[in-house]
């Protein structure tokens, strides 16, 4: 599922005195069959680059292709007229927002499910059976089919809302801090979760500020500040560059943070071979084996 | 689209904007009591609503208030105006002169009485954007407060109510918000909230109001918890944490303000004994 962005811009507010230049010049292609992390400090433009994903924000400037879909914001006249293709594009990108609990509205949870189905033009038996899986598959089980919404715990409501989304089968699922407010059970559970919907098929675009989470799933990690893309590559490589890190005022994973610590303290350890907690151990193993 | 919203806070940092907002708030009463009365003959009612309307233009200009909101809201007019003549063309007349529409009399009282509305309307309007877009939120409150003072001696609770509408205004930023976030949400679930037949168009705006209800309710509830906590008491007298210096450009708007209210029920009084225009006309001849 290639996306293709092309000197994307975008500007909240514009002539207006509150104007805001969220995305400057974005340029990224990210190929097929990925798990990706998007990091970058709040007000970095993540959540209004997700957006355009699937044609909630309009760009300023620039093109967006994915797949056969295009978004054209170069073409002024296409920005009054009616989008055409946008329904079928939102199918395509599901989006997850932070705190989807909130967006949950009908009666019962299984009606709430099969509310993004039918809006798609499904069949009411059809949508209430993708319903079905998709609850199964967030772990939802059939005694919750009938319960309301509102009186679900945190955790439920959100599997609900998630499973809202993954009920339109789309080809690339974004998700916005889905972990947020999470115990860190809850956090486990939620990315395993994310681990097997990729594991069936479907890309996965991660926005998180959770650097533990980007270390452990993510296969690469965009980095963003101040509405550019700054970097593009795995979560290791990131990492173990802590010059560049200083500069965007990312925290560090645990392993890295616990490497550099002992770096700093006087420990000749070499970031470039750390990636894990059992190659943290070689590591000073081995640098203790030298000093001896 | 929101934020060309007629009369929504802009803050710059204009003569308009320094103004005590008592004082705008007085002018905006003075100078709708001034729309409102009708003062005798035609051209006096017409003379009086064109120096009004050139008055609010140059307020605008120096209050830096969006002209654009304004016109949107003549652009919606256009289909009252027209209602509002059939009503007033179709309802019988005291009289006067008249034209012909085939064998339909259509006097000009009544052609009058329409622009008289729509004039009206639209200089209200006026007034209310540059009010509200050169009035910080919490000023407008604090002068409503301080000129409602009056009632606090007949025991009504005018500290409360400011505390409600100051309340109010600060939460339409977050729930405009909220509805922003829940659209997007619901939207990309594949809701359009423009297109489609009625039915559909209902389960899409239940989509979004039972959600925003439920996170509304949630947050006053949160809200009055954070109250209570940091000793909010109704009956307590408050202090100001903003003090407002009055200067004598106030005391002079005010007196300006003051004149006009008072010499446009004089005028307006005396209009319905004399006709000021031909009066005015025959001093030339």
């Amino acid at each position: 599922m290639p996306i293709k962005i092309e000197n994307l811009f975008y500007d909240y507010n514009p002539n207006t005195p509150f104007v805001a230049h969220a995305l400057k010049d974005i340029n990224l292609e990210i190929g097929e069959n990925y798990f990706y992390a998007l990091i970058g400090e709040t007000g970095s433009g993540k959540s209004t680059l997700v957006q355009h994903l699937n044609a909630l924000l309009w760009p300023s400037k620039g093109t967006i292709r994915i797949d056969e879909h295009f978004i054209d914001g170069n073409n002024k006249k296409l920005q009054k007229k009616k989008k055409k293709g946008v329904k079928k594009l939102r199918s395509h990108v599901g989006l997850v927002f932070q705190f989807p609990e909130y967006q949950l509205f009908e009666k019962d949870v299984l009606k709430d499910v099969a509310f993004g189905p039918r809006n798609f033009g499904i069949k009411e038996e059809e949508a209430i059976q993708i319903a079905k899986d998709s609850l199964n598959l967030v772990g939802i089980d059939e005694s919750y089919y009938n319960r309301a919404p509102f009186e679900l715990s945190g955790g439920e409501k959100r599997r609900v809302a998630i499973a809202g989304i993954i009920a339109l089968k789309p080809k690339i699922l974004v998700l916005d801090e889905p972990t947020a407010g999470l115990d860190p059970l809850g956090e486990k559970e939620m990315m395993d979760l994310f681990l097997k919907i990729h594991q069936n098929g479907t890309n996965v675009i991660l926005v998180t500020h959770n650097m533990d989470i980007v270390l452990k799933y993510a296969e690469k990690v965009i980095v963003m500040d101040k509405g550019e893309v700054k970097r593009f590559v795995t979560p290791l490589e990131l990492f173990q560059d802590q010059e560049f890190l200083n500069t965007v005022a990312i925290e560090p994973p645990l392993v890295f943070k616990v490497a550099r610590e002992l770096i700093d303290n006087g420990l000749n350890l070499d970031l470039k071979n750390i990636s894990d907690l059992p190659s943290l151990a070689s590591e000073i193993a081995k640098s203790k084996g030298e000093t001896k | 689209m929101r934020n060309f919203a007629m009369g929504r806070y802009r803050p710059y940092n204009t003569p308009m904007h320094r103004l005590d907002a008592r004082v705008k708030i007085i002018a905006l009463v003075s100078l709708m009591v001034a729309v409102f009365l009708g003062y005798g003959s035609v051209p006096l009612n017409f003379i009086i609503y064109g120096l009004i309307f050139l008055g609010l233009v140059v307020a605008m200009i120096i209050g830096k208030v969006s002209f654009l909101g304004v016109l949107r809201a003549i652009k919606a007019m256009w289909f009252m105006m027209i209602f509002i003549l059939l009503f007033n063309v179709l309802i019988p007349t005291k009289g006067g002169d008249y034209f012909l529409i085939g064998d339909f009399k259509v006097y000009y009282s009544s052609i009058y009485n329409t622009l008289y509305i729509v004039f009206r309307l639209f200089l209200m309007l006026m007034i209310t954007s540059i009010l509200t877009a050169t009035t910080s939120p919490m000023d407008m409150t604090f002068g409503l407060e301080f000129l409602l003072t009056p009632l606090k001696w007949i025991k009504v609770p005018v500290s409360s109510f400011a505390m409600i509408l100051a309340l109010a205004l600060r939460f339409i930023p977050t729930l405009t918000e909220d509805t922003e976030r829940l659209m997007r949400a619901q939207a990309s679930r594949g809701v359009d909230f423009k297109e489609g037949k009625l039915k559909e168009k209902i389960k899409s705006i239940t989509s979004l109001i039972i959600p925003l209800f439920s996170s509304a309710l949630m947050r006053s509830g949160d809200l009055a918890i954070a109250m209570e906590c940091r000793g909010y008491d109704p009956k307590a007298k408050r202090t100001k944490f903003r003090r407002k210096n009055w200067r004598i450009s106030d005391t002079l708007w005010l007196l300006f303000f003051l004149v006009i209210f008072g010499g446009s029920i004089a005028l307006a009084v005396l209009g319905g004994k004399y006709d000021f225009f031909q009066m005015f006309l025959d001093l030339f001849k």
